[in-house]
């Protein structure tokens, strides 16, 4: 049983016994409890004595209209004496013959949470010691329902974030992601707020943060069918843009009558490239090597959901090592009788701070920096990624299979980047250095959980790349016939080919520009 | 899954894949390439946003045109003359089985018969 469920039960039971000595004590033949549902406006049988079939039926009354609805649009206690002659919603209250009611609002901190009613068989009149009795009681219950709704809440809360955002985020060399997904102060529930990080074919890498307007379990339904939608489209492989587009074209087709705002971004590690389309959502913080920070305010899109068929633009941004990104929602900068720009520069001045400690990741800087000592009033999503110097030794453990080649060359092509290898040399490298991997994977063939390693070295003179398996070096293969040896020994200056009974080394080097041969 | 995007200009079906060919994905991106050709006799092959090829996707594209001269086509690659791949190109000696041209316009001129290239 879940945590959610106990709080209801307790929540049952202690209303029950609270409308019982409310029922005894005031000579009443009923007694119940509606509960304000704020999103759907409407007040929800949730506990009653007497009138027990009105709680199973699931009776709801819209808030102002019926005895109920009006006592919680006025927040104030209502009598009447004879129901025959006034508007009931409920119609189990007529079928019971109630004859008169005395009603009162459940509050807490003024705003009205819950309606609790007495009704009795005989026409009777109600007194001020009859409504004051009802209003302690009322407010005893409102302590009873605070509580059990936010320990609904926090569950809630928790099972969203367990199922909605990424279980864990993806280990790629030399990028640091660090997120966090903040749920609102007291009295509310859980919003449309979502940030997401895939990686794409070739080692490209995609990264998502959105908002679906509104607050609320539909908020929260709609975010998780169009994270999932988002994920399909980009798994598929279309352009940003097009993803943009449908996605969109799906949301306003779903007729939920919910807009959404996101920004989608796409990472070419190698060519440290960034392409980025929006659709509404605040301003992205790109933070370049030397830790200046600036809005993309370029990127201008509709929301989605709105109407059909609207175009999104991309923009390429450049993304060399040492980069950083920085996705939020709304929640992060605004604050109550502060314009947007004040926030935002804010943000911009909290990203640009050193950390303490000084490799706390981005989104740890960005939250000690905003969002300590503040009470949140609206969810917040965060998402950083930084784009870290790789090693001048780096050692890279890999699982023998080919879905790890594409992502090979893509940490190859940036480590050799970073070591100033210019293109043609990074290409043969790169393609070299996979080939050999794509050999060691052969070896494996059949291994279970087989591993292999690469070890990328630099000295003053050359680059070198070191490719170990525990396997056999085979010259030719039954599909590859052997090509990829001399496609091996011509992109590269040296192609040493070690085998021995532990395995095969293949060490690759070449020369850095400028040094002698 | 790849990404294979494919055009069709006068009949003649331009596949365009945008991912590398390597190991793990050629023998499935032959059998959709082959696909492609639907009854026309070429098929253009343009590889001007394919990054790498490794020696899989190679065999593969030798395969390919084999295929393709087997059931009467003719492939025809593209490879711009910035890609490094058209120094891989020449490394395994692709030009002596296959027609390489850099542009797909270029590609189309060499199969319609009205067009002096």
């Amino acid at each position: 049983m879940t945590d959610t469920a106990l709080g209801y039960i307790s929540l049952e039971e202690m209303l029950s016994e609270l409308l019982e000595r409310v029922r005894s004590s005031l000579h009443a033949d009923t007694a119940a409890v509606l509960l304000l549902d704020v999103d759907r406006g409407v007040l929800v049988a949730r506990a009653a004595r007497g009138l027990e079939e009105e709680v199973r039926q699931g009776v709801q009354v819209p808030l102002a209209r019926g005895f109920a609805g009006r006592v919680a649009a006025q927040a104030r206690p209502i009598v009447i004496e004879d129901l025959s002659h006034a508007e009931v919603v409920n119609p189990i209250l007529r079928q019971r013959g109630i004859r008169s009611l005395l009603g009162v609002p459940v509050q807490v901190e003024g705003r009205v949470i819950a309606v609790m009613h007495v009704g009795t068989l005989q026409r009777r009149e109600f007194d001020e010691e009859d409504i004051s009795a009802m209003q302690r009681a009322a407010d005893r219950a409102a302590v009873a329902i605070e509580h059990a709704q936010l320990s609904e809440q926090r569950a809630v809360t928790e099972i969203m974030q367990r199922t909605l955002l990424p279980h864990a985020l993806p280990e790629v060399p030399g990028m640091r992601f660090s997120a966090k997904y903040l749920p609102a102060g007291s009295g509310v529930k859980i919003g449309g707020d979502w940030y997401d990080v895939l990686q794409l074919a070739n080692g490209r890498l995609a990264f998502v943060i959105g908002d679906v307007v509104g607050r609320g379990v539909l908020a929260a339904a709609v975010m998780s069918e169009i994270r999932t939608a988002l994920r399909a489209y980009l798994a598929e492989g279309h352009e940003l843009s097009h993803v943009m587009a449908l996605l969109n074209d799906l949301l306003v087709s779903m007729g939920r009558n919910r807009s959404a705002t996101a920004t989608i971004f796409e990472l070419d590690l190698e060519r440290g490239e960034l392409e980025a389309v929006s659709a509404g959502h605040l301003p992205a913080l790109l933070m370049t090597p030397d830790g200046e920070a600036g809005f993309l305010e370029q990127l201008q899109g509709l929301p989605l959901g709105i109407s059909l068929g609207q175009e999104y633009i991309p923009q390429i941004y450049s993304f060399p090592v040492g980069s950083a990104l920085l996705l939020y929602t709304d929640g992060l900068i605004e604050r109550r009788g502060e314009s947007i720009e004040e926030g935002l520069t804010r943000l911009r001045a909290a990203a640009e701070s050193p950390g303490t400690p000084e490799d706390e990741s981005l989104a740890d800087r960005v939250y000690h920096g905003l969002l300590d000592e503040t009470t949140l009033e609206d969810d917040v999503a965060l998402l950083a990624i930084e784009s870290l110097p790789l090693q001048r030794t780096m050692q890279l453990t890999l699982e023998a299979d080919t879905g790890e080649l594409a992502g090979l060359r893509r940490t190859l092509g940036r480590w050799l980047a970073g070591q100033g290898v210019q293109e043609e040399d990074l290409f043969g490298m790169t393609l070299a250095a996979s080939e050999a991997a794509g050999n060691a994977i052969e070896h494996a063939y059949g291994a279970h959980e087989a591993t292999f390693t690469v070890i990328c070295e630099r000295d003053d003179k050359e680059v070198r790349v070191i490719v170990r398996d525990e396997g056999s070096w085979r010259e030719s293969r039954p599909y590859g016939r052997g090509r990829g040896l001399g496609i091996m020994r011509a992109l590269v200056d040296s192609a040493e080919i070690d085998r021995g009974e532990q395995g095969t080394t293949v060490t690759l080097s070449k020369r850095l520009p400028g040094s002698a041969t | 899954m790849s990404r294979l995007a494919l055009e069709r200009v006068d009949g003649v079906p331009i596949a365009r894949p945008s991912e590398d060919i390597d190991a793990a994905n050629a023998r499935v991106l032959r059998d959709e390439l082959a696909a492609c050709l639907q009854g026309a006799d070429t098929l253009v092959l343009d590889l001007g946003l394919t990054r790498y090829v490794d020696s899989a996707g190679i065999d593969m594209l030798f395969r390919l045109n084999e295929l393709l001269r087997q059931r009467r086509a003719t492939l025809l690659l593209v490879i711009p003359q910035s890609s490094q791949l058209t120094r891989l190109a020449q490394i395994v000696a692709l030009p002596s089985a296959v027609a390489i041209h850099e542009t797909v316009e270029q590609a189309l001129g060499a199969v319609s018969p009205h067009s002096g290239a």
